[in-house]
């Protein structure tokens, strides 16, 4: 009778000998273990004899067997071949059904009930293009983990051991860009999709800051950040306050001295003629000297004396307004302009408080009072992401020039938790720094990320044009438990995990370097990314990214000091010693590798968002519930103490300072306020000078910042809104509504 | 989110939650009710801090 297998389908084939003899050879060739023909057809017969007891035996008893057979007669590494041989395609028959459940899950649920909707907070999970992007995105994974990534990293991707962020990415990206505007708008762009003139007033150059933002957001996979707002936005308000003030020179020489309009503009043009440069602000006397001096033959000196102030006090008034209208523009549109078809706002951030002249000082201001202030209803705007830089002697100190700046950035971001503040004093920030250079002032994106170091080219340790290239976190816990307490052991797999994660890094570089410039046809073909104004469009751009950097973030350093010696080191000080040596284990380690390939290889304080549940959920599982490691839904943010954890400010400030210096990739540290606590705008201010004293690279403070849309009260609502006294959900009188509008103007009015 | 005045009864706010902002990674968030479970859950747990 004929000898039959079954497939895993239940359907009853010949058994064919051939087919494990075939397996064999393929495993074999694979690792080169140097099989004769003798030796397959020996252990495809010793396979044979195995299944011979059973009468129909199944494709997986089979394949058992070939495993125990390679092992048994000493080929270790074919057999580890075929092991993983296996794993792979029990992986794709798995994930093919895993992504058809996928997209049902997406098509017919919403994003209330589907945390795979919600990975991201500001990504809009239920609508036509949200979901859209969710596909493409879960059926690009699919291809990575079975198509792309060698076996051994995508397992330890698919079992928790790493996590590779913006995977969906892995074929198209990097992660993200620091635009220096000022570059840009010289001599216009081109956004891909059409071309623009150079800006010629602060509103175009406002609105041209939103669409170069998001041009770029729709090329990379990351944030897109500002580094130098104040500066670049400055040049729009000499720009305006130039053509404001011969605008009003003209009005007064028609209105005033009776000029004909064409004879007006005639007296305009021998000044600029005579003046190339424009008028800056709190440089009128300067002017005037010089106008006094060219108009001398043609106007008395009290004429243009009185010309002059009238034009001085009608530019100033409507370039304050202009520029003011301007931020107000600025803030709606990075609140509601839509980028990756719609499904998301881009991700943006705006790095400014050091530009002293009276233009930057300008937009700084306006930019804080038109956050101040909120969106069209008072909302608290989400977007962009404001760094207020703290520097020395430029605005951290009474008498300093932008000291009043900081003082104004500390009272909007106790009302509206924008900015967040970094500091470039900070030792592992300043020795990069030059006065009057901002290319030098360190930046942040938003959620964290910081490049200034370059050990690919040390004449180039600069913010501007460069970004991150691809970042991958360890599961440091899963680490921590798999120690059992012993700390050698522990940072030996440490090492192994890292080494795995940089093989990865490496060759998801290797992907991104083969690029041309044509597949980023603004990021790279419009000078943005620094030194891409050397290549052609079809130039491959793999020596330009050597600017960026490769990072290995980490989460959940508390978890993993519980694991190891049962504390955290908000809770003891050997813990505390113990985090900082791992930590800078790590650092050092990236630093040699960095050495060794002429590469960027920086250390990151995780954001870890969508992957603070994702970790855990699978640890829990593997090694049950232990307490203060795996018993909570989230793994800990990067180096923070436990959120949980009762800690004074001051306190927690001390202990994770000394982390932001060894995550060069990036890092934030924030303290919750209660929101009394908030309005004390000296203990706000203390607590700010305080992490920049301790070394913090970038921190902000948490207040609860809670609002009704009913009656537009914004601050901390318990159960009961303060102003209009109703509970979530319930009504008011439109009678009441109107009465508090009286008291407070910004009371939404609902009666059309 | 619209809101809609009932016209007989002259009352504004039926079924209307309040907004919730709050600093995810260095982001901020709309509203909780966008966050995953485990933020959601992490930023149920967090202490406030004292001085």
């Amino acid at each position: 009778m004929e000898r039959l297998i079954q497939k895993r389908n239940g359907d009853l084939v010949p058994f064919d000998p051939m087919k494990i003899m075939n397996a064999i050879h393929m495993a074999s060739q694979a690792v080169q273990d140097n099989m004769t023909p003798a030796d397959y057809t020996y252990l495809t017969q010793k396979v044979c004899d195995m299944v011979s007891g059973v009468d129909v035996p199944t494709v997986e008893q089979v394949q058992d067997c070939v495993e125990e057979t390679l092992i048994r007669y000493d080929f270790a590494s074919t057999a580890k071949a075929y092991i993983l041989y296996r794993a792979e395609h029990s992986k794709i028959r798995d994930s093919e059904a895993y992504l058809m459940d996928i997209y049902n899950r997406l098509t017919y649920s919403s994003a209330e009930a589907e945390n795979i909707k919600r990975e991201n907070a500001n990504i809009d999970g239920d609508t036509a293009m949200g979901t859209m992007l969710k596909y493409g995105s879960e059926g690009s994974k699919y291809f990575i983990v079975n198509h792309v990534l060698p076996a051994d990293i995508a397992s330890a991707h698919a079992n928790g051991d790493i996590h590779i962020h913006d995977m969906d990415f892995y074929m198209l990206t990097e992660t993200c860009c620091q635009i220096d505007l000022i570059k840009l708008f010289a001599d216009g762009f081109s956004t891909g999709h059409g071309y623009v003139r150079e800006p010629q007033s602060i509103q175009t150059y406002s609105a041209l800051a939103c669409i170069a933002i998001q041009a770029n957001q729709n090329e990379m996979h990351g944030g897109q950040s500002l580094p130098n707002f104040d500066y670049a936005m400055a040049g729009g308000v000499i720009k305006t306050y130039n053509k404001e003030y011969y605008h009003a020179l003209e009005a007064f020489a028609e209105a005033a001295l009776d000029y004909e309009p064409g004879k007006a503009q005639a007296l305009k043009k021998v000044i600029q003629a005579e003046i190339p440069d424009p008028i800056r602000l709190e440089k009128e006397d300067e002017f005037l000297e010089a106008l006094l001096d060219v108009l001398h033959d043609s106007l008395d000196e009290d004429t243009i004396r009185k010309m002059h102030r009238f034009s001085v006090r009608q530019a100033a008034e409507s370039t304050t307004t202009q520029t003011r209208q301007a931020m107000q523009a600025l803030i709606h549109n990075l609140n509601t302009m839509h980028s990756r078809a719609g499904a998301q706002v881009p991700f943006s951030s705006i790095n400014y408080g050091t530009d002293t002249s009276p233009e930057g000082r300008l937009v700084i201001r306006t930019l804080l009072d038109a956050t101040m202030d909120g969106l069209g209803a008072g909302e608290t705007p989400i977007f962009p992401v404001q760094i207020f830089k703290v520097k020395d002697g430029v605005n951290f100190n009474p008498g300093e020039p932008n000291y009043d700046l900081f003082q104004q950035a500390i009272a909007t971001s106790a009302k509206r938790l924008f900015p967040n503040f970094s500091f470039i004093d900070a030792p592992f920030n300043l020795p990069y720094y030059k006065e009057g250079d901002p290319n030098t002032e360190v930046a942040y994106m938003g959620c964290r990320t910081r490049v200034l170091g370059n050990n690919y080219d040390p004449s180039r340790e600069v913010t501007f044009g460069r970004g991150n290239l691809s970042f991958t976190s360890i599961n440091l816990p899963r680490l921590g438990i798999e120690a059992h307490g012993d700390i050698e052991l522990f940072y030996k797999k440490l090492d192994d995990m890292m080494d795995l994660v940089i093989r990865q890094l490496l060759h998801r570089f290797k992907i991104q370097s083969a690029k041309k410039v044509r597949n980023y046809p603004f990021l790279m073909a419009q000078g943005i990314w620094i030194d891409s104004e050397n290549l052609d469009i079809d130039d491959t751009i793999g020596e330009v990214l050597k600017h960026g950097t490769l990072s290995i973030g980490f989460i959940g350093l508390a978890e993993t000091l519980v694991a190891l010696i049962g504390k955290h080191h908000g809770e003891s000080e050997e813990a505390q010693k113990l985090g900082l040596e791992i930590i800078s284990h790590m650092r050092d380690k990236l630093d040699r590798e960095s050495k060794e390939t002429g590469l960027n290889f920086t250390l990151l304080a995780t954001p870890a968002e969508g992957l603070s549940g994702r970790f855990v959920r699978i640890d829990r599982k593997k090694y049950g519930e232990i307490p203060g490691v795996t018993d909570r839904e989230y793994y800990t943010n990067s180096f923070h103490v436990p959120v949980y954890y009762p800690i004074r400010a001051y306190r927690k400030i001390e202990l994770e300072a000394p982390y932001h210096a060894f995550t060069n990739a990036g890092h934030i540290s924030y303290v919750e306020l209660d929101g009394d606590t908030c309005k004390n705008l000296t203990a706000f201010e203390a607590i700010i000078r305080y992490m920049k004293e301790q070394g913090i690279g970038y921190g902000s403070i948490n207040h609860p910042v809670d609002r009704d849309p009913i009656c537009g009260y914004t601050g901390v609502i318990g159960d009961v809104c303060p102003r209009c006294g109703r509970r979530e959900g319930e009504s008011v009188p439109l009678e009441k509504l109107r009465e508090l509008r009286k008291k407070f103007p910004n009371v939404p009015n609902f009666v059309q | 989110m619209t809101i809609k005045q009932t016209k007989k009864s002259e009352l504004v706010g039926e079924g209307v939650g309040f907004d919730r902002i709050r600093r995810i990674t260095g982001y901020l968030v709309g509203t909780v009710d966008r966050f995953n479970n485990a933020k959601r859950s992490e930023e149920k747990d967090r202490v406030k801090h004292g001085f």
